[in-house]
């Protein structure tokens, strides 16, 4: 069930940032598509169990979440919104000139 | 002495470090960007010579690990050429240290990418990448510069995201990131991590993204960006095709499909830096047609595709049918004609070599496609090698040229629109197109002759390639070949429709492309 919310997630987030016609909505669109992506890794991290994973005192046979899906997605979550920021600093250049953000009219007006 | 695991990782942190270093001292910016792109050739090199492989894992069992040898040796020397040969290039033009050390990151994040085994780590190097690359194309801050960086990121990024999709599920197979792994898991990763890596490596459809950034780019960024960053999709395909033997196949069948679709587009192309950058399209498709020597290629077509670039950046007009009727600088347009001989394969340049290399390590069905790509390349690079550079080339009358160049004439004192507005009035009195031309600077004659240098190095690296086989097969590809350019009618009235390269197909055939790969990989 939750593993069919997390899909849900992630084809919402690519389609509306294939089908919204506005560039901001593109952006954020892919940022819901991450936010599924990471949902996958913290649901994968918890196969095993729902426990912290820090061993503060040993407890044999507790079900422990697998550390290492949580600390890699750490990374791809700081790198996702440095690349949202990036993204979201450019359209506020491009909103000078295309104050709509209509996706088609800023790729008619920058073709060579 | 140093050992050479530390040795490793003192390089590979070595042009970050020099990246953010030189950001505190301006001054120094150029020297030292050189000397850490030259310390990759050096560490290139010497894995190219060392003849056992290093294998390094860093930290434990779920750490990175690294894995060097000639294969990354190629990969690593191919960076660190183009790289310096972008910063000569760079060296009398006012950019800032800001471009140097976005530069640099780019160039340490794909050095990363050649070393690493593991598939997180290459998502982190891709990444960078993105980023770095993103702050050259967008460096010019004009609106259509930061539109193409846009575009670029945006690809780029929804690629990453199904690769990072299918790095867990390898991991739910083998709580290992590593690429071995790729071998226990389900279909769908496979098609996801593949997909990703088809994107950022510009390979077939999902490769479509790259003819308007890499032609629109300024032309360092463009040499850049063709000559190595596509390299970095690459490298993981290949060292994945290398590891996990099920998925050679797919992957010399995709390159066979992106060497033709390539060529075809290239064929049709008007604009000189387009045309450059379909052709990389379908090298690209020529690197992954036989993994075990993708290195030699990479290389060769690393070095010739940076010179192109910077030559053709530096001619006074970018459509082909202009420039058919100026007078173009010998030097320049002989240089051109050199790395484009080079990709076609021509003798004593590397890509003799690395080409033989390749169809002889082809499998009997790849045989006929690629030998049909190779005449396809020689079709769409004599646009470029017969461009009047010389007395001799600019007398040549090929058949239907007199009508054609008439009917450029005509379309000059005419009013056909669009088309007589490219064809600038200056067109043929080459004092007024050189006020317009960016002046070739200094940096450039010290960036073609390091860059057609090394090709002649490279064309050390296989000298078993110098053969009477090799040479007929050589003299029938271009015969055939030149045969079909002097033929062709100058400017095609076949255009391709560019709708495809809008941001929302581009987006959209990523799912179509994933869903092609299932079915492929599907066992």
């Amino acid at each position: 069930m939750l593993e069919a919310c997390v899909f849900a997630t992630i084809l919402f987030g690519f389609f509306g940032s294939v089908l919204k016609g506005n560039l901001a909505m593109k952006i954020i669109a892919m940022d819901v598509m991450s936010t599924g992506a990471i949902a996958y890794y913290v649901l994968i991290a918890s196969r095993g169990g729902r426990l912290t994973p820090i061993l503060d005192e040993v407890v044999a046979g507790e079900a422990y979440a697998d550390p290492v899906p949580q600390a890699v997605i750490l990374t791809a979550i700081v790198i996702g919104f440095s690349i949202q920021a990036l993204m979201l600093v450019s359209v506020m250049k491009l909103a000078r000139d295309n104050p709509t953000l209509e996706t088609s009219a800023i790729e008619q007006s920058n073709r060579p | 002495m140093m050992d050479l695991n530390n040795l490793t990782i003192t390089w590979l942190a070595l042009p970050l470090l020099v990246g953010f270093g030189i950001y505190l001292f301006p001054r120094v910016d150029r020297p030292f960007a050189t000397l850490a792109a030259l310390g990759s050739i050096v560490y290139g090199g010497s894995a190219i010579a060392r003849a056992e492989p290093l294998t390094l894992t860093l930290l434990n069992n779920f750490g990175v690990s690294l894995l060097v040898d000639s294969l990354s040796g190629f990969f690593i020397l191919t960076n660190g050429f183009v790289t310096a040969a972008v910063i000569l290039y760079c060296w009398g033009s006012d950019r800032k240290t800001f471009f140097y050390t976005q530069l640099l990151v780019l160039h340490g994040s794909i050095n990363a990418i050649f070393l690493c085994t593991d598939l997180m780590s290459v998502y982190v190097a891709l990444e960078v990448i993105s980023i770095a690359a993103f702050s050259l194309i967008a460096y010019p801050r004009s609106d259509r510069a930061i539109w193409i960086a846009l575009r670029y990121l945006f690809v780029s990024n929804t690629a990453m995201l199904f690769y990072l999709i299918g790095a867990v599920l390898v991991y739910k197979a083998n709580t290992s990131f590593y690429f071995e792994g790729i071998q226990n898991a389900p279909p769908e990763a496979i098609a996801l991590i593949l997909l990703g890596l088809l994107v950022k490596g510009g390979v077939f459809i999902s490769g479509l993204w790259l003819p308007l950034t890499h032609g629109e780019a300024a032309t360092p960024v463009s040499a850049m960006l063709s000559g190595v960053v596509v390299k970095a999709g690459l490298f993981p395909l290949v060292r994945c095709a290398l590891l996990v033997p099920d998925l050679d196949p797919l992957i010399r069948l995709l390159g066979v499909a992106t060497a033709l679709l390539g060529v075809s587009y290239a064929v049709l192309e008007r604009d000189s830096k387009r045309l450059l950058a379909y052709s990389t399209i379908s090298q690209v498709g020529f690197v992954l047609a036989a993994p075990p020597v993708a290195g030699f290629y990479a290389l060769s077509h690393g070095l010739a595709k940076a010179a192109l670039f910077l030559g053709v950046g530096s001619l006074p007009d970018r459509d082909l049918r202009t420039l058919r009727t100026l007078k173009l600088a010998p030097w320049l347009g002989g240089a051109i004609a050199i790395a484009a001989l080079s990709i076609c394969g021509a003798p004593p340049l590397g890509g003799f070599g690395a080409k033989t290399l390749t169809l002889d390590t082809l499998l009997p069905w790849q045989v006929i496609p690629l030998n049909v790509a190779a005449v396809g390349t020689v079709i769409a690079l004599s646009k470029l090698i017969f461009l009047p550079w010389n007395p001799y080339f600019a007398a040549l009358k090929l058949p239907f040229r007199g009508a054609e160049d008439a009917s450029v004439q005509a379309s000059h004192s005419g009013d056909l629109g669009a088309d007589a507005a490219v064809l600038s009035p200056a067109a043929g009195s080459t004092a007024a197109a050189a006020t317009s031309a960016p002046a070739p600077g200094v940096g450039l004659w010290l960036a073609l002759p390091f860059l057609l240098g090394g090709l002649a190095i490279a064309n050390g690296f296989y000298p078993q390639a110098y053969g009477l086989s090799s040479f007929l097969k050589l003299a029938v590809t271009l015969g055939i070949g030149w045969g079909i350019y002097g033929l062709l009618p100058r400017s095609l009235p076949l255009q391709l429709p560019r709708t495809v390269e809008n941001l929302d197909h581009l987006i959209g055939a990523m799912s179509l492309g994933l869903v092609i790969l299932f079915w492929m990989v599907m066992p």
